[in-house]
């Protein structure tokens, strides 16, 4: 394998996006919590940079980083946010999450083989935020619409939620 | 990898130190003459050295952690509120050969990087275990994001115009003429949203000194505060090159003078800019919390909508059509 | 394959950013003294010994504000690329691009009315 300054870049954000997450299970402070989330958030963006899609990095980063965040931090803001919150001991949720996983690890190693990849570099140059416009407007025109109702299914559910929880 | 790649960002650094050391003199001195009284003249001469003094006065001042914070994030937050204001110079094309990155989506990834340092300022307040302190940053959050959305609508006209999100071809699109003609209405959103993005008076809610004592900030001591005014004033910085490059045409000289350079063309608007902002300062009284979260939604909001459609309107009016 | 300009160009600009806090707290470390005490350790508090908590409790106003400000967070994120494509999608759709537009802001407006109505805008 060849060390390439790509592969070293990829290498580094990939400790970083992991290492954000190890450290958000670990924590106990939910403050903490959600810093690290974003640590990883911000360093998946990285990566996505680094695969030459700049528009998806800037929005992973608008999303997640700069909006997802902040409403996890608000949330927690909104309770108690003073305890650290103490390491629960239940073996049989333990053994469930990591057989789980191990499931996960392993239909994942077994699909990866068996999927062909493409080999050649593609030339990403001609995917741009142009391109993207052209096929969601074109193309993909009624599942943008359909996502403009989520959205709005979203908002109105949120305020009704909220707007009852508070007058309790 | 030339010599430009690597010194070029450290030149820019030393040199952003600088505008942050006499913007703060100038602000003051603008405001201290609007308010009819001298500012600072006590440190060297029309006291040119007076933000050096306190700069080295912070510099030297004790460190303290307050026993009840949360030391490592209290340590950390300043960081992180500092590094994206650093890192979004990275897209701000200064003239046409000065520049550091070419990006395709340079507009987006400023909006985008700029809204990590709420979490700075959140992280610091919180981490200082104080109430003020909190309440200075949840309020600052909520401003923050509040007016993030009509900043970011409000500039979907212009891309509109140009078809592209590079600043490079924003600035390029105004040779005939500066966006702040076509696009007034976005111009004067974009003017009061970054007004609330940079925590400025009329919207320094955040450091309202008189209710908050000083924000979010409170329980920061010697460079650690230090860090976090620099951030907001890198920020004055970008904010005010953007604008220049969105609505005042960046580096393209006004009147075909072409033979005064590009870059004294693009510093004189960016002081324009910079003056605008401390002029208003020392003009307007501080808004009300309440007005303040309502006039993000229901008013800037439906106006970068409307200037949104508008735009579309305009390009099919046969005549008007050419500028937009 | 060799890295893009633009990536090391931000990496770059990130590392300068990191650089210049931790070398500027690090002489500052050097220079200034150290003497704590455990009435320098106190929160501040105008003065007065601090009484309560420091880590208050939130409304629920803000957790409001904030969904709010990711749901048209993400409406912005697809008006870029319309706004980027629109003058081709016009030539190839034709008005129909403005439209299709509409209906997607107008639904979100909507929801904006219906937040208005609620009175979750207003901040009491």
């Amino acid at each position: 394998m060849e060390i390439t300054g790509e592969f070293i870049a990829f290498f580094i954000l990939s400790i970083l996006a992991i290492c954000g997450a190890v450290f958000m299970i670990f924590f106990t402070n939910v403050v903490h919590m959600g810093v690290s989330m974003a640590f990883t958030f911000l360093s998946i963006a990285g990566i996505y940079f680094l695969l030459n899609a700049d528009f998806l990095a800037v929005i992973q980063i608008m999303v997640y980083t700069g909006a997802i965040s902040i409403l996890m931090l608000f949330g927690i803001m909104m309770t108690r946010h003073k305890e650290t919150e103490e390491k629960l001991n239940r073996p049989i949720h333990y053994g469930l999450s990591i057989a789980g996983a191990g499931v996960l690890l392993v239909s994942l190693v077994l699909l990866s083989r068996g999927a062909t990849f493409v080999s050649d570099a593609v030339d990403t140059k001609g995917y741009g935020i142009e391109k993207i416009g052209e096929l969601f407007f074109g193309t993909y025109m009624i599942p943008f619409e359909l996502a403009s109702i989520l959205l709005l299914v979203a908002l109105i559910g949120s305020i009704i939620i909220a707007k009852k929880e508070g007058q309790e | 990898m030339d010599l430009f790649f690597y010194l070029g960002p450290i030149i820019l650094m030393l040199l952003l130190l600088g505008f942050v050391t006499y913007a703060i003199l100038f602000e003051r001195k603008v405001i201290g003459w609007i308010q009819n009284r001298p500012g600072p003249n006590q440190v060297g001469p029309w006291g040119l050295f007076q933000t050096i003094a306190d700069v080295a006065k912070l510099l030297l001042k004790e460190d303290i952690v307050p026993g009840k914070a949360d030391r490592a994030l209290f340590k950390l937050a300043p960081i992180i509120a500092f590094v994206p204001a650093f890192a979004i110079l990275a897209v701000i094309p200064f003239t046409e050969s000065w520049q550091f990155g070419d990006f395709a989506v340079g507009l987006l990834y400023y909006i985008a990087i700029s809204s990590i340092t709420i979490i700075g300022i959140l992280t610091g307040a919180w981490a200082s275990n104080n109430k003020y302190s909190l309440l200075g940053g949840m309020r600052s959050a909520a401003q923050m994001i509040s007016y993030e959305i009509p900043l970011v609508l409000s500039v979907v006209g212009i891309v509109m115009t140009t078809g592209s999100l590079d600043l490079n071809d924003i600035v390029l699109a105004q040779k005939k003429v500066w966006f702040i003609v076509p696009q007034f209405l976005a111009f004067l959103i974009f003017l009061i949203a970054s007004l609330a993005e940079l925590n400025r008076t009329p919207f320094d809610l955040p450091e309202a000194e008189s209710e908050l004592v000083a924000g979010y900030h409170v329980e920061y001591t010697g460079f650690r505060f230090a860090f976090f005014m620099l951030a907001e004033y890198v920020y004055v910085f970008a904010m005010a090159s953007l604008t220049t490059c969105l609505f005042l045409g960046g580096w393209l000289p006004l009147f075909g003078l072409t033979m005064i350079p590009g870059i004294l063309w693009f510093l004189l608007k960016f002081s324009l800019v910079v003056f605008s902002l401390f002029w208003i300062r020392a003009t307007m009284p501080r808004l009300r919390v309440d007005q303040l979260m309502q006039f993000a939604w229901k008013v800037l909001l439906p106006l970068s909508l409307l200037n949104i459609f508008l735009t579309a309107i305009f390009k099919e009016i046969p005549v008007l059509s050419s500028f937009y | 394959m060799e890295l893009e300009a633009s990536f090391l160009t931000i990496a770059w600009f990130i590392a300068l950013g990191i650089l210049l806090p931790v070398v500027a707290l690090t002489v500052g470390k050097w220079l200034r003294p150290n003497k704590p005490s455990s009435r320098k350790a106190i929160t501040y508090e105008s003065g007065v010994d601090p009484t309560g908590e420091g880590w208050v409790q939130f409304h629920v106003r803000y957790y409001l504000f904030a969904l709010l400000f990711v749901i048209f967070d993400v409406e912005t994120i697809f008006l870029y690329p319309w706004a980027v494509a629109y003058d081709s999608l016009r030539a190839t759709l034709g008005i129909w691009v403005l439209y299709e537009m509409l209906i997607f802001i107008g639904l979100l407006v909507l929801g904006l009315a219906y937040a208005w109505k609620k009175k979750v805008l207003k901040w009491e």
